[in-house]
């Protein structure tokens, strides 16, 4: 037995092949709308990380020394490293830059976890002024949902710039800790904070609805009405108008507590939620900060999935069976071409090399395959339909 | 169908009666037996051993669950904190034989690599070294109180609810570590995608929960 590190994991069987179908989508989706693939670097210089990362994520860093003596860290985040990428590659006649990638990141383990890799898939949409880019984003991230079999999936759609100002006229240790309750789900302390401490009317109000600002996008006009002029909602207002427009709008809702690290995310956020698991399958949102302590200019969104979850939740969770095809004596270069016929015809297939029939259906029986193909006579039996009357070879007939 | 996981033993009878208060058909609950899942109507109640009822919920298992606040803190899970009911209340302190009192009232140096046992390792580690003193902590499952006085550890910290447990083995509260009460707690993924749910029932909780005594 391969006993691995505590917190790695090997991944493989129907969850690997998951992952795999589920990142084929992703990247051709993403990529047919300009998105340019990116491979990111394992090991990043602590030095380049720390400053622009938020406490919450340099917490999770894994730091490691290279082997030439360099203080690193184990790669926690793809969005810095693209970002760096980008700024140094890439002119500003160039932008928008758009990036997508899979990769693995690792971060201290946290409960209920106890890996400390995880797969991400995500995209990154850089250096556009204008409106367009966040709904161009959350609509292609809809699309590549869909398309992997998670059409029930929901965006929880939030803003950080509404929280950020509520809390503005808030003392900054009392900010804090309002900002960290939301954040770990205590409603308990959060509210507890609100009667507690010193805050002007006005905000305490707004505050004190924010919990139950949560639903369709009539929260929205909701939060217009206790904020007066100046709620700080457009760019969620045109999210939402622009998801609902394109047929996303029982895929959307709106939760003004939504809470990401707000001195890193600037504007809308979002969560990605699935009925069948209790965690966020991952989320993201705008981060023009991050884009400007790299010396660019402009907005920045992206996200990032964990494609694990992704893959276990998928249509492709449930393996197609494949269809075994016996080289019944043919020569191997026979057998192979013939294999080859019925792959090039969309077949997925696995050869079975044993000597007779009987033990090549009785293997086809064992692995769940669909049907099974005699090569030399071209016929086929399906095994799905069949499996309960076959009368399958006993062990000592079999000479695999 | 809203799933609401339910802790068995001592606050089992307390949140059953808020459910029932509060007007959610909870019928069956009131004599469950050996039974560990029930459904009515639009409700499934699930019975869970309480230190397991986080993980239902994190999981995504059960959309809500009573959990006392001692559990939640010990198993860190992430989950939204709905409500305190306000119901079991307890506290969990560390306590141990009166002679050691003295060294809880002095400088940090004189708590260093004492002996704590403990069902909460996670509570008791954060406890002590958010105040800087190594301890050495020795997890248990139960009996808590047994440990000091067979010399398996100096103190304990643990939930006390009356103090007439402790009394009974001589020990004394040395150190309050933090107020526990029963909770209303739910799954992220509830709270996002079934929020008019979710805040239906915990209105309807927080009403009765101001009205019984």
């Amino acid at each position: 037995m391969n006993r691995l590190p505590r917190g790695c994991a090997n991944v493989g069987g129907g969850l690997a092949a998951a992952m795999e179908e589920c990142k084929r989508v992703f990247l051709s989706l993403f990529e047919r709308w300009g998105y340019h693939p990116f491979l990111p670097s394992g090991l990043q210089l602590l030095e380049s990380s720390w400053e622009r990362l938020p406490p919450l994520f340099r917490q999770k860093l894994i730091a490691v020394n290279s082997p030439y003596g360099e203080p690193c860290c184990l790669r926690g985040d793809i969005t810095l490293a693209t970002v760096a990428y980008l700024a140094s590659h890439h002119s500003p006649e160039e932008r928008p830059l758009r990036v997508c990638y899979s990769d693995r990141v690792y971060a201290r383990a946290e409960k209920p976890r106890l890996s400390m890799e995880s797969f991400q898939i995500g995209a990154e949409l850089l250096g556009w002024e204008r409106q367009g880019a966040d709904a161009e984003m959350l609509f292609l991230l809809l699309r590549m949902l869909d398309a992997i079999g998670l059409e029930k999936s929901v965006l929880l759609l939030g803003d950080a710039t509404f929280l950020a100002k509520a809390v503005s006229e808030v003392e900054s240790s009392v900010a804090e800790r309002i900002v960290a309750a939301l954040r770990k789900g205590s409603l308990i302390e959060y509210s507890e904070l609100l009667e507690e401490e010193n805050i002007p009317d006005f905000y305490r109000k707004i505050l004190q609805c924010i919990p139950d600002l949560h639903g369709g996008p009539e929260v929205l006009d909701e939060a217009a009405r206790l904020w007066g002029k100046g709620a700080p909602l457009l760019s969620l207002r045109n999210i939402v108008s622009t998801l609902t427009a394109l047929g996303y709008g029982d895929r959307i809702a709106v939760d003004l507590s939504l809470v990401r690290e707000l001195g890193y995310y600037s504007g809308p956020i979002f969560d990605v939620y699935s009925e069948n698991y209790g965690q966020s399958l991952g989320g993201g949102g705008r981060y023009d900060r991050l884009l400007s302590l790299c010396g660019l200019q402009g907005q920045a969104m992206g996200f990032g999935l964990d494609l694990q979850h992704v893959a276990s939740l998928s249509r492709f969770r449930k393996r197609p069976p494949s269809v075994m095809a016996w080289f019944a004596n043919l020569s191997p270069s026979d057998a192979l071409q013939r294999a080859e016929r019925l792959t090039t015809e969309g077949t997925p297939l696995e050869m079975s090399w044993c000597g007779d029939r009987a033990s090549s259906l009785r293997s086809a029986a064992h692995r769940g395959c669909s049907s099974w193909v005699d090569l030399s006579e071209g016929s086929t039996l399906d095994l799905s339909a069949e499996t309960d009357g076959l009368v399958l070879p006993g062990k000592e007939d079999s000479q695999c | 169908m809203l799933t609401i996981a339910l802790p068995t033993g001592r606050v089992f009878s307390e949140a059953a009666e808020l459910l029932a208060a509060a007007g959610l058909p909870a019928s069956s609950l009131a004599s469950p037996g050996r039974k560990l899942v029930f459904e009515e109507e639009n409700f499934r109640y699930i019975l869970a051993k309480p230190s397991d009822v986080p993980l239902y919920v994190s999981y995504g298992t059960a959309d809500l669950a009573f959990a006392g606040g001692d559990v939640l803190q010990e198993s860190a899970l992430p989950l939204v904190e709905l409500l305190d009911t306000g119901r079991g209340r307890c506290s969990v302190v560390v306590a141990g034989p009166a002679p050691l009192a003295e060294r809880f009232r002095g400088h940090v140096s004189e708590r260093m690599w004492l002996k704590v046992a403990t069902k909460y390792p996670r509570i008791a580690d954060n406890h002590f070294s958010s105040k800087g003193a190594q301890v050495d902590i020795i997890h248990l499952h139960g009996s808590i109180e047994l440990a000091p006085k067979l010399g398996l550890s100096d103190c304990i910290l643990d939930i006390v609810q009356t103090g007439s447990t402790l009394k009974a083995n001589h020990l004394e509260v040395l150190e309050h570590v933090s107020d526990v009460s029963l909770r209303l707690v739910a799954s992220k993924k509830s709270v996002a995608l079934r929020w008019n749910e979710i805040r239906a029932v915990s209105r309807a909780i927080r009403r009765c929960g101001e009205v019984l005594p």
